[in-house]
């Protein structure tokens, strides 16, 4: 098996199966063009072909010289990436059992996303119940999160800020920024809550200044009252 | 002469009126900020600003833009080398070697040079702008068309895959990602929906903004979280220690070769100033005695970039006033501004209004001579965020990105796209994949299949039409050989640590 390890066949059958889900995908859109006999799906079928010889090409590659850099036609690598493999392999995050629960913390932003609507459509709820719907699995999400931030840091780090995207349509940027700020900070270490209240104070009112005082960028408000309201009541006073 | 009093002429309008002199002095200092602050790039700023240019006039309105760009695209060099987060993807070969200097505690030489060589290669471009204008442009107009392009395109991706990833074959798949994320939305030639899964917001495509913001600023702040957490994240040290005219004449080679590459490739419609730093930095390794030292924190890498970069802001100027065809997504939010004034740029503007050209040449200019000046000013300022501690620094950063990706659209998806770019990104580096190859391969995607199908439909499908144009048959030859020589060193060459008795150490050996 030359130098080859299961992660390699892992990551060969990743790239395998992602080309076969885009090929399959690709007749979705297998159209005649009346001016262009190839059609929309030849260029995206090009770049598959493309990819599965890129993975062959990488695994053969890994069969022959393992993990060792390839010797390129002008011979560089970026620093950026020998740094987070670095990060990753001394941090013992390169397991599978590692990645499988990261991806299982990364499904929080998601459930937010559709399951409140699946209830909302199961329960025959209106517009308030609905938003009452997404304030509650909301919670329950932060409540899981909270759980897990102390122990899964990285993780978290890595899902925390999909989750404040995810939240932002509906409770708006003006509400959840503050506590944003606090949970990135705290992801990365500082526990002194002086300096936490300070920093996401001054960045906080930084951002509002320049951005929605100055410039008058339009930020989500949100779609669930209070937070509608306060956001509201921020611009209003801000511009 | 002629062009020296239009210059004249042009420098005296855009100085004789205080509210120019406001809106050029506006556009280097917000250009430049915005170009340094990490999360946002002269594009954020661009966008907020396009729909108040209609306050402005025309000639205000292209001038202020103009000014971002150069200033823009040289400011986003700062964050590449002291956070090893480009600004824009034309400073993405910056980091390559800026990041790794500033690691060794030579920061401040990396943006010195940083600096010098994007004042230098703007000034010489706007000169070179300014004089042959109308002849460089009639001659790549009339000699580059789509399969030349597409071509260009080609060669491009096969000289970038070599860079940025572990392993060739990382590199292309990288690429490949990128080209594939541009395959979403509708296809260029009939209008089909790609990939959109039923979900409206993927119909306009994905956004090149958020993806890049993802890629680079979210990304690197979830590698810097790993870093914490394991107790390893130094913040770097910093020296101010701009870089010595014997050390800039040292590398004189390397800076007029980048102005060329710079200039060539801004300006060709849709290629501008990322291809440039690509090739600018891929043709220093290439003609580099030491090409292993590259991505170690070689001086001559920030400087080949840098210099190709800001060269082609004001050769990407030509397409755009002459014909209209802008050369990336500045130059085209700059046809957004001329729209917003009813006028059509193309070769009518230098019939019709002159002026406007001249003063745009003349606050390109001045804009690119001030880089010298503020930028020496501004770097001492921004070196100090160095100071800051990073879990200060993590949530302003992540909160711009977010205001930048919201800002482009007001669309609240952008912004989870970008930090769902910014997981992946994270995945991909730690597994030796390149985000700068990715970004390529977004951005040029487009442009590629474009000019694949409109070379195409030109050469009556016929492939050997490729190869009666010889521009289009040379770039896709030298393309071709790039990749065969880099696939015969995998099949055919040994591993240099199999070679050596010495076991290898991946950071410095030769092969990385």
């Amino acid at each position: 098996m030359g130098k080859l390890k299961t992660g390699h066949l892992v990551e060969a059958g990743l790239w395998l199966c992602l080309c076969l889900f885009l090929y399959v995908f690709s007749f979705d859109f297998e159209r005649p063009i009346e001016i262009y006999k190839f059609g929309a799906s030849a260029w995206p079928r090009a770049i598959i072909l493309l990819m599965a010889i890129a993975a062959f090409g990488q695994l053969y590659h890994q069969w022959k010289y393992g993990d060792e850099a390839s010797m390129s036609l002008i011979g560089t690598t970026v620093d950026e990436d020998e740094d987070a493999e670095e990060a990753a392999h001394e941090a013992h995050h390169e397991n599978a059992k590692w990645y499988l629960s990261t991806l299982g913390l990364l499904s929080i932003p998601f459930v937010y996303m559709r399951v409140p609507d699946w209830i909302a459509a199961g329960a025959d709820l209106d517009k308030t119940g609905l938003h009452i719907t997404r304030i509650v699995v909301a919670a329950i999400l932060i409540a899981i999160v909270v759980y897990f931030i102390r122990h899964h840091r990285v993780r978290v780090a890595l899902m925390f800020p999909l989750f404040f995207a995810a939240l932002l349509e509906d409770f708006g940027f003006y509400s959840l920024a503050p506590f944003f700020i606090v949970g990135v900070m705290y992801l990365f270490g500082e526990r002194r809550p002086r300096q936490m209240a300070m920093i996401t104070a001054l960045i906080y009112g930084l951002v509002l200044v320049l951005f929605v005082s100055i410039l008058f960028v339009g930020l989500p408000i949100g779609n669930i009252r209070p937070f509608y309201d306060i956001g509201g009541w921020i611009v209003t006073v801000l511009q | 002469m002629d062009t020296f009093n239009n210059f004249l002429q042009g420098s005296i309008t855009l100085f004789s009126d205080p509210i120019n002199i406001l809106i050029f002095l506006g556009g280097i200092v917000g250009g430049m900020l915005f170009g340094a602050i990490p999360g946002v790039s002269m594009l954020t700023l661009a966008a907020i600003l396009l729909p108040f240019t209609a306050h402005l006039t025309a000639e205000q309105g292209i001038m202020l833009f103009s000014v971002i760009y150069c200033t823009g695209v040289y400011g986003g060099a700062i964050t590449a080398i002291l956070f090893n987060i480009p600004g824009a993807p034309e400073n993405a070969p910056t980091a390559f070697d800026g990041y790794p200097m500033t690691k060794n505690g030579q920061a401040g030489k990396a943006v010195g040079a940083a600096v010098m060589c994007s004042a230098l290669g703007g000034v010489v471009s706007t000169i070179v702008m300014m004089v042959a204008t109308a002849p460089i442009a009639d001659w790549a107009i009339s000699a580059f068309g789509p399969p030349e392009i597409f071509a260009l395109v080609f060669f491009g991706l096969a000289v970038a895959a070599s860079v940025g990833a572990k392993t060739f074959w990382k590199g292309w798949l990288s690429i490949l990602i990128g080209l594939m994320v541009a395959v979403v939305g509708l296809d260029p030639v009939g209008g089909i929906e790609r990939y959109d899964f039923d979900m409206p917001y993927l119909l306009a495509g994905i956004h090149f903004i958020p993806t890049i913001l993802g890629f680079f600023a979210v990304s690197e702040i979830f590698v810097q979280a790993e870093k914490k957490v394991r107790g390893s994240y130094i913040a770097p040290k910093i020296s101010v220690d701009f870089p010595t005219l014997k050390e800039l004449i040292e590398h004189k080679v390397a800076i007029i070769r980048s102005m060329c590459i710079g200039f060539f490739c801004g300006i060709l419609p849709g290629i501008g100033a990322t291809l440039a730093a690509f090739m600018g930095y891929n043709e220093a390794v290439r003609w580099s005695k030491k090409p292993e030292e590259f991505g170690t924190g070689k001086l001559e890498g920030v400087i080949s970039s840098e210099t190709a970069n800001n060269a082609a802001t004001g050769a990407a100027m030509i397409p755009l006033l002459a014909l209209g065809l802008p050369g990336g997504a500045l130059t085209a939010m700059m046809v957004g501004v001329f729209q917003m004034h009813d006028m059509e740029p193309g070769p009518l503007v230098f019939l019709n209004s002159a002026d406007l050209v001249w003063v745009v040449f003349a606050a390109m200019f001045f804009a690119n001579c001030s880089i010298l000046l503020i930028g020496w000013l501004e770097t001492k300022t921004i070196i100090n965020l160095l100071r800051i501690p990073f879990q200060f620094l993590a949530p302003m950063i992540l909160l711009l990105a977010t205001v930048g990706a919201y800002a482009v659209r007001g669309l609240t998806i952008d912004v989870v796209v970008m930090f769902l770019a910014g997981v992946v990104g994270f995945f991909l580096r730690r597994s030796g994949y390149s985000v700068a190859g990715i970004v390529l391969g977004l951005i040029l995607g487009k442009i590629g299949e474009q000019t694949f199908a409109q070379a195409m439909q030109m050469l009556h499908f016929e492939w050997s039409g490729f190869l009666d144009r010889p521009i289009a048959a040379g770039l896709l030859g030298v393309g071709f050989l790039t990749l065969a020589a880099t696939i015969y060193g995998e099949f055919f060459k040994k591993s240099p640590a199999a070679k050596s008795d010495t076991p290898s150490e991946p950071r410095h050996s030769p092969d990385a």
